[in-house]
């Protein structure tokens, strides 16, 4: 009797449980899409009851050239930093799976980046960009000149992306390594008795057998680079002439400067949309469902 | 002589091997070279860090006595902005994980109803894109009267769907044997839970609470909208508007970030091991 009384309410403990945080995302995050609806088709300045505006946000949204600005940093972003990012974290992997001693050691190194502070070394990473850093001392003594990173739109942009990078590169490192952890080593001593050259087996092999910790390691790169904020806030400012701006600084600028939530809710809509979808397509030509047979 | 030195340093066999041991060393350095110059740009006079070498040049802490003087100064209370930091993470922080423990828990072990419609609400929290929602969200801070209050900083932060997702897929692999044996002793749930699930799933729980940790602790765009009062900030976004207005001051900033950088990196330090572990465990 006792025992059946026990197992009733473990169940509905459970049930309590799961309830508890069904409330939470009622209030934090169904009730703010609710208002992400509402305000995305309505005039509002933050004050009095939103006014119905139909499409009206949709329309400014899409006449704002600072919108596009926006979305347009983030193709030029994604095109600095996919590349380095993917080469690096590709690189890093192979290393640490060629090193004898020391593999946590180096691990942590990279990761050490990756969990320190994005506020503090926008700050620190502006300090060793800027004209007089010793970034640009050392290359004044090597070379005679200095490097422009805040005033060139497209070095400005590569700053961003190497900072980003240097904090991200260990983690999808690791990623990947986990992924060449699980290939069978056989694959590889058959390969090498039908004399497959090292490049055809990367290519045949490796690389296919890691499709998984890859595509996984895409979808991040897309995701930060619609996503960063602290970084281009801090770093640039925008700069210069806005040709650092990301969505998230537009949506920012949008509502609480120019106090038009109703345009900044349209945006991050289409924003979080383009994100998606792009993030399905992507998995759509890359993924392949590799099988042993 | 140096070569065989150096092979048994490094313990492979070719020569191939040990230069890419050697690269990645160099490498580990050049990651590390950033936190270096910021420690030790943070102990110079701010004259001589672009001008001395990395070690080169006068060491002292005046930097740190600056950046706690400039409360009455230059009203950027420091001091009570660390306060707020450690105040806000440590509450989030604890939250997310008491309650991912216990409800990961229910979802792992106990067949409530709708056990499987609860699990892909997760998975759907988890791909939908949370930038749309800190818009909205702000909305919903002004309603409850909660802006510049602590409130805003911890209470959209007290729970999390990645966290009650990550350990119940932990919980899962655990056997079933350790749980019959607690229930055949009675143990309550809260029992089984802090006494049995959590010492036997360390790993995954110091991945939580250090990434939930840093979140929230390097969080900077959600304080930044909804605290404009200086002394209820949090060090991340008083340290910003700090550089803003008084960024020649490069030694004082580098200072602050000192400050800023250096709980996670003891953090991380403390747990290398379990997070190592931990990161492998996720990642499978």
């Amino acid at each position: 009797m006792r025992e059946s009384i026990g197992r009733i309410s473990e169940v509905q403990i459970g049930a309590l449980l799961a309830l508890s945080y069904l409330l939470f995302s009622a209030v934090f995050w169904a009730y703010p899409f609710i208002w992400l609806t509402i305000l995305s088709f309505s005039d509002w300045r933050f004050f009095g009851a939103p006014s119905f505006s139909g499409l009206h946000n949709l329309l400014v949204v899409l006449r704002d050239p600072d919108f596009w600005g926006g979305l347009w940093n983030v193709i030029r972003f994604f095109s600095i930093y996919f590349p380095i990012a993917f080469a690096g974290s590709l690189g890093f992997a192979f290393g640490l799976k060629h090193i004898g001693h020391g593999k946590a050691f180096i691990a942590l190194c990279f990761l050490l980046a990756n969990i320190s502070s994005g506020v503090a070394f926008s700050l620190v990473f502006t300090k060793l960009f800027s004209s007089t850093g010793p970034i640009n001392n050392f290359v004044f003594s090597c070379f005679g000149f200095r490097i422009p990173w805040m005033s060139d739109p497209t070095l400005a942009m590569l700053a961003i992306a190497l900072v980003v990078a240097w904090k991200f590169i260990g983690y999808y490192g690791l990623i990947i390594y986990s992924g060449l952890q699980t290939i069978p080593r056989d694959l590889y001593d058959a390969a090498l008795l039908d004399n497959t050259p090292p490049f055809k087996r990367l290519l045949r092999i490796t690389l296919p057998m890691i499709n998984a910790q890859l595509i996984m390691v895409m979808v991040f790169t897309i995701l930060v680079s619609f996503g960063i904020f602290t970084e281009p806030y801090l770093i640039t400012g925008g700069g210069p002439l806005g040709r650092t701006n990301t969505p998230l600084m537009v949506i920012y600028e949008t509502a609480f400067r120019r106090l038009q939530p109703g345009h900044a809710a349209m945006m991050s809509v289409i924003v979080a949309t383009a994100s998606y979808v792009l993030i399905r397509i992507a998995r759509k030509l890359m993924e392949r469902d590799v099988k042993l047979a | 002589m140096m070569a065989t030195t150096l092979r048994k340093l490094v313990g492979t066999k070719s020569a191939g091997s040990w230069l890419i041991t050697l690269t990645m060393y160099g490498l580990a350095l050049c990651w590390l070279y950033p936190i270096g110059w910021m420690v030790m740009a943070s102990l110079k006079p701010t004259p001589d860090i672009y001008t001395t070498g990395l070690f080169g040049g006068q060491l002292s802490l005046g930097n740190y006595d600056f950046l706690l003087s400039s409360a009455t100064r230059l009203h950027r209370p420091f001091l009570g902005a660390l306060g707020v930091s450690f105040g806000v993470t440590t509450a989030v922080t604890v939250s997310v994980l008491v309650t991912s423990a216990f409800i990961a828990y229910a979802l792992a072990r106990i067949a409530f109803p709708l056990r499987e419609r609860f699990r892909d609400f997760l998975l759907l929290q988890m791909v939908v894109p949370t930038m749309m929602l800190t818009l909205p969200m702000f909305v919903l801070i002004k309603q409850l009267g909660l802006i510049n209050s602590y409130g805003a900083l911890i209470f959209p932060s007290m729970m999390s769907g990645w966290g009650i997702f990550t350990l119940s897929q932990s919980f899962k692999g655990l056997p079933e044997d350790y749980i019959d044996a607690a229930k055949l002793d009675r143990a309550r749930l809260w029992h089984i839970v802090l006494n049995i699930m959590v010492p036997l799933n360390k790993s995954i729980i110091a991945i939580v609470a250090l990434f939930t940790f840093t979140g929230t602790w390097d969080n900077f765009m959600w304080p930044l909208i909804v605290i404009s009062d200086v002394d209820k900030m949090p060090l991340s976004v008083l340290l910003a508007t700090f550089s803003k207005h008084y960024g020649d001051y490069v030694g004082p900033v580098m200072a602050g970030a000192v400050l800023q950088t250096l709980p996670l990196v003891l953090l991380f330090v403390l747990f290398r091991r379990h997070f190592l572990q931990g990161m492998s465990l996720t990642l499978k």
